[in-house]
């Protein structure tokens, strides 16, 4: 068979210094900056009012006890079920009792869902617009540039990722194109920016991108949008139909087996 | 040694306190005093750690137990500078600082009026509600600490060190059944704390000591507890003390059959048979803690020795009838 002749193209070596380099030096540099631009916007967690630690602690406190009432003697668990249960139906521990029986308000007007809703944004804004100006930079300088050989060969598969801004279709894909460089840096300077900035740094994008997908379990329990009260009348419910067990009995016997002396 | 600042320094011995205490001048002079974030410097210098900040009030509280009081202040100043006056936790170190430093029981009451201060403007500013509800204990106002303590759980029932700050000051007043139910509540919260089951069960022995009226009931319950502190933790030196104790009592005095037959706790009292029989097996415990203690077997060394000695001396006591 045949040998394939190695395509040799002949590069001005200029395009190494003045493209490849310039690109990654100004990915670092956006990282570093988007980084502190973050840390700068940050809003600090608006702080709690008192009422509203009230009434989130006093709904653990209900999970708590239907959780460990293993714990408790029946008469000691009979009266905190009655307690809780009653307080829980009267809206007792309500942040704003009159407004009791109402449906939740909207997240939307809610100032401080909106809140939460800005954080996310500004978040957002800080990987969106960098990047879309990065994007435009390379598009409008270096774009349809071939600026490097890759070391190893490649199947054809490659070459839309590699090559994107060229349309040659007979170049071989080790050949790689100055916006699939910008790409790979895009993904590939997480490490740099580990070293530069340490391990929970906002430059890296995989966190920012994990956040959006799994939101904190406490954060939709006390969520904007949900209706405390009903959450309350849901816990009552749960308290007033559990059926109480208790450790303490048998616990003689229990002990006696294991204990070998 | 730097590793035991990272955890708070209440359960330190206080000799380690003042080893801790007397490494602070060098420490402070090795440590970043701040970190700023905004320097170019920072992208070489190691990043910011939140041990850093840790070691500090670690290091302040050891500072303050040992009278070291300008080393205890630099910590705070420094604390100040990172996170600002206004940052709860540092407003009630610096609190703190001020109740250590207090002379006399009138600076202390000033230092209570700025925390009243505090509170009036935030009252969910819980670190400083929380001193203030120390000071208020340490000027012996303990009635008033209770009010304050119930205030404050009514906001936050789930804050296990505040009930169980609040079972002893029950306690300390002789009101059992509110001690007991404040333990409770711990036990609500860390299902699966042994010390505070054994903890229960001595308020229930002390409850039962008292009075008469419920004694059994007290008696029993107070007995399974301390099985239950066992249960969780092998070995566990106040369980085994406890239910000699409370095993030893039933046996002198067995519960009344016919009264017992409904008690509050919806257990039957316990077997006699097995009373005995686990009154001896806390016995022969108890006697191979002691000796595994004494001949220093590797993994029965973490002993307190004052608790080593108390039962040494409970078995002491309980076995001269026998060899008379």
């Amino acid at each position: 068979m045949a040998q394939v002749p190695v395509q040799t193209i002949h590069r001005d070596p200029q395009l190494f210094y003045w493209i490849l380099i310039p690109i990654t030096v100004v990915m670092i540099l956006t990282g570093v900056l988007r980084h502190y631009a973050t840390v700068l916007m940050a809003s600090t967690p608006k702080k709690q009012e008192l009422p509203a630690i009230r009434e989130q602690r006093s709904l653990l406190r209900g999970i708590n006890l239907r959780v460990n009432a293993h714990n408790l003697s029946p008469s000691s668990f009979e009266t905190r079920k009655a307690y809780l249960v009653n307080a829980y139906e009267n809206g007792a521990f309500l942040k704003e009792p009159e407004k009791k029986g109402q449906a939740a308000p909207n997240p939307m007007t809610d100032p401080a869902a909106m809140e939460g809703m800005m954080g996310m944004m500004k978040g957002n804004m800080a990987m969106i617009v960098p990047q879309t100006l990065i994007m435009g930079w390379i598009n409008a300088f270096f774009s349809g540039f071939v600026i490097i050989k890759l070391p190893f060969p490649l199947t054809i598969k490659f070459k839309s990722m590699l090559q994107a801004g060229v349309a040659t279709r007979d170049m071989d894909p080790q050949w790689m194109s100055s916006i699939s460089w910008y790409v790979l840096c895009i993904f590939g300077l997480q490490s740099v920016f580990n070293y530069l900035l340490g391990s929970d740094n906002a430059a890296s994008q995989m966190q920012q991108q994990m956040g959006q997908m799994a939101p904190g379990a406490g954060a939709q329990m006390f969520g904007p949008g949900v209706d405390p009260d009903k959450q309350f009348r849901g816990e009552a419910e749960n308290l007033a139909v559990l059926a109480h067990q208790y450790t303490l009995e048998g616990v003689e016997e229990r002990l006696l087996q294991s204990v070998k002396v | 040694m730097s590793s035991s600042l990272l955890h708070p320094p209440a359960h330190l011995s206080p000799s380690v306190a003042l080893q801790l205490s007397q490494l602070a001048p060098s420490l402070l002079r090795n440590a970043p005093s701040s970190i700023t974030s905004y320097s170019l410097s920072s992208l070489w210098a190691p990043a910011e750690s939140p041990e850093l900040w840790t070691t500090y009030e670690n290091l302040m509280l050891s500072c303050l137990r040992t009278g070291d009081e300008q080393s205890a202040h630099l910590c705070l100043e420094r604390l100040t500078e990172r996170f600002g006056a206004e940052n709860e936790r540092v407003m009630a170190l610096r609190g703190l600082f001020q109740e250590a430093t207090a002379q006399d029981d009138a600076a202390l009451k000033q230092v209570l009026g700025e925390y009243e201060t505090i509170l009036a403007k935030d009252p969910g500013n819980m670190p400083v509600s929380k001193r203030r509800i120390v000071v208020l204990k340490s000027l012996n106002k303990t009635i008033e600490a209770i009010t304050a303590l119930n205030q404050f759980l009514d906001a936050s029932p789930t804050d296990a060190e505040a009930w169980a700050e609040l079972a002893d000051l029950y306690v300390s007043q002789g009101m059992y059944p509110q001690g007991i139910f404040a333990l409770e509540e711990v036990l609500l919260i860390t299902p699966n704390a042994w010390n505070i089951h054994a903890r229960l069960g001595e308020v229930l022995y002390m409850a039962a000591s008292t009075n008469d009226s419920g004694s059994d009931k007290y008696l029993a319950e107070s007995m399974r507890r301390f099985c239950r502190s066992i249960e969780l933790c092998d070995d566990y030196l106040r369980g085994y003390y406890g239910l000699k104790l409370t095993t030893g009592r039933l046996i002198t005095n067995p519960p009344q059959a016919s009264r017992q037959s409904k008690s509050d706790t919806g257990l039957p009292p316990p077997d006699i048979k097995t009373v005995e029989r686990l009154n001896e097996a806390a016995t022969s415990k108890l006697a191979e803690i002691i000796r595994r203690n004494a001949s220093g077997e590797a993994g029965w060394q973490g002993y307190d020795e004052a608790e080593i000695i108390a039962a040494k001396e409970l078995l002491d006591r309980q076995s001269a009838p026998i060899i008379r």
